[in-house]
């Protein structure tokens, strides 16, 4: 392009200023990354079993709420269930509070069936099915604390009265839930006082329009009972389970929006006194031919250049330090495999440009407009 | 010899919030093809708003104003944006640089909006660089210059596109009497040897006298036409 170089020695020609607010931009659209890839990596948790089919039944009074195993036989019998498994949330940690990650117990036996899409090697499930005190734990949990197969771990206890002994005897893959550790439902139901009771059943459905019917069907058949359920798909139970920390994707979407109102009115100021200390120049620029059409132009992509350089800055910054820093140690299990990725790379640039074209619209519109004759008499 | 301006009774009036102002009051001149003409009078006497009619940068309120053959006065914004980048080169008297931009790149400046390749863009501005002697000043910045040379950048950058047209408005009037001198003489020069049509406002009666031809406004009104000695 012809005038990339006016645009670039215009972009830097007060370079204190320029690299100033290309660092606000900076630290404001880091701060935006980061909300936008925590509200991302929830959206991306509460999806972890799209198109699984299946259903989370759990006691309508509450999730603290148990069920008793009969549920699970009667809701075993209904037409159009595959089949179905018990897990338990237990809440344990690894030596400190900080190694926090989601720990389960679950029907080992139908992991294959209702939660196929975990993957695992035969052999390594063949031993974990063995092992009463077997574990079986995601990829990027093994990695982070350097396990291996057969290392012996403890969990500290924080809900139930016991500390889950385990033994890891396989390593599973999964495309979002990467960080969690299984072991046998027996294991748990030792340690428990009243003994038969778990907190959630899912359920695997043959066909995926069937779900809605099923999961009334479910609701309907143990309203009457000691322990009414309220069954969800899983992308709901994982979305309500998100819902119990309050109004989050409102409150991060009001900040981020604050963040960048805040921005827009800073990065206008800085443009219009750019704008208005080249008031003569624009008037030469257009007595030797520059058309107001381009001048438009080149003002307008050096005033979003400006925003999306420090955008950019910013969003890859984050992209970057979160490739580094451990999230989950940090926020002690809060956010598990987080980072920015791609999406929210490219939400956070294109909003920068925005801001570009929302603050600096209004300076180069008038620089523009500016009639050659007038822009002239300011200064001569 | 052959008109290269007409201007044919042309008024202009400003309007300053609810009052009408009368700048130029019917003024009609024809200047030929080649000529280097002075326009001078006291302040507020419409010089500059002639030159800047001449120019197309402004219009007039009334009146026609031609220049080779095409009248302007009936051009809209961007056809008179376009007509001034092949047509005009303008002089002003503060140079008018752009300070982020090399004696180079300002010079390069209105080959920009033309088709021509960077290497023809280059030669252009080279040859523009050796009339105005500042070829081994190409690539300082403005802050780096003499306001002597910087009027000189000023004038490479009005002959680059080679115009029909020079229009300079009060070009030494920020100089010392050396440079005000050479760059008289340069404008001498373009006008003697490259056929420049040439449009100067000044009030300095020893730079009218490099003039072809000095016509004086007062109130609005061409008044008095000299010709210059030098050039009788």
């Amino acid at each position: 392009m012809r005038f990339a170089k006016l645009i670039r020695r215009n972009l830097f020609r007060n370079k204190v200023r320029a690299i100033l607010t290309m660092l606000l931009l900076a630290v404001i659209f880091f701060f935006v990354a980061t909300l936008l890839g925590i509200l991302q990596n929830f959206e991306t948790f509460s999806n972890a079993g799209e198109g699984s089919n299946r259903l989370v039944v759990q006691s309508a009074i509450s999730l603290a709420n148990l069920l008793p195993y009969a549920h699970e036989q009667k809701i075993r019998q209904l037409p159009g269930v595959v089949d179905t498994a018990k897990l338990q949330w237990i809440g344990a940690y690894y030596k400190e509070k900080s190694n926090f990650f989601a720990n389960f117990a679950i029907d080992v036996d139908k992991m294959p069936t209702v939660f196929d899409d975990y993957k695992v090697d035969p052999q390594e499930f063949a031993a974990f099915a063995a092992d009463r005190r077997g574990a079986l734990v995601g990829k990027d949990l093994m990695s982070r604390f350097g396990w291996k197969v057969g290392d012996r771990i403890t969990l500290k206890r924080q809900i139930f009265p016991f500390d889950p002994e385990l033994t890891i005897r396989g390593t599973y893959v999964h495309p979002v839930q990467t960080t969690s550790v299984f072991f046998p439902m027996e294991y748990f139901q030792e340690s428990m006082v009243n003994k038969g009771q778990v907190g959630t059943i899912w359920v695997k459905v043959k066909d995926p329009k069937q779900m809605a019917a099923i999961s009334q069907q479910i609701d309907a058949m143990f309203k009457n009972s000691d322990y009414p359920t309220e069954t969800f798909t899983e992308k709901e139970f994982q979305l309500n389970f998100m819902s119990m920390m309050g109004n989050i994707k409102l409150l991060f979407t009001a900040v981020s929006s604050c963040a960048i109102f805040m921005v827009i009115l800073l990065a206008a100021i800085t443009m219009s006194m750019s704008a208005r200390e080249r008031v003569t120049e624009i008037a030469v620029l257009k007595a030797i031919g520059f058309e107001q059409r381009l001048v438009l132009g080149l003002m307008l992509t050096e005033f979003i250049l400006l925003t999306v350089i420090g955008g950019t800055i910013g969003s890859y910054g984050a992209h970057f330090i979160y490739a580094f820093v451990d999230m989950g140690k940090v926020t002690q299990g809060f956010l598990q495999n987080f980072g920015i990725h791609t999406k929210t790379l490219a939400v956070c640039i294109a909003s920068s440009a925005a801001v570009g074209l929302i603050a600096g619209g209004l300076p180069a519109l008038r620089a523009s407009n500016l009639r050659v004759v007038d822009g002239l008499r300011r200064v001569v | 010899m052959e008109t290269l301006v007409e201007i044919n009774n042309v008024r202009k009036v400003y309007k300053r919030d609810a009052f009408e102002v009368p700048v130029l009051n019917g003024v009609t001149l024809d200047v030929p093809r080649g000529d280097f003409l002075a326009l001078m009078g006291p302040s507020g006497s419409g010089k500059t708003t002639l030159l800047n009619l001449i120019a197309g940068i402004d219009r007039p309120t009334r009146g026609h104003i031609s220049v080779d053959g095409k009248e302007i006065s009936r051009f809209s914004e961007t056809q008179l944006a376009s007509w001034r980048s092949r047509h005009v080169g303008f002089i002003f008297q503060m140079y008018n640089l752009i300070p982020v931009l090399t004696a180079f790149e300002n010079i390069e400046l209105p080959l920009l909006l033309t088709k021509l390749s960077k290497k023809e863009r280059r030669e252009h501005v080279k040859a523009a660089l050796g009339i105005v002697g500042l070829g081994d000043r190409s690539f300082h910045y403005p802050r780096q210059l003499s306001g002597g040379q910087e009027q000189r950048v000023a004038i490479a950058r009005a002959i680059v596109t080679d115009p029909t047209l020079l229009v300079a408005d009060e070009p030494t009037g920020d100089l010392d009497a050396r440079n005000a001198e050479e760059t008289l003489d340069l404008l001498q020069r373009l006008n003697a040897d490259f056929q420049k049509t040439i449009v100067m406002v000044t009030h300095d009666p020893k730079a009218a006298q490099h003039a072809k031809r000095t016509l004086h406004l007062e109130k609005g009104l061409l008044v008095e036409a000299v010709e210059t000695a030098a050039h009788a």
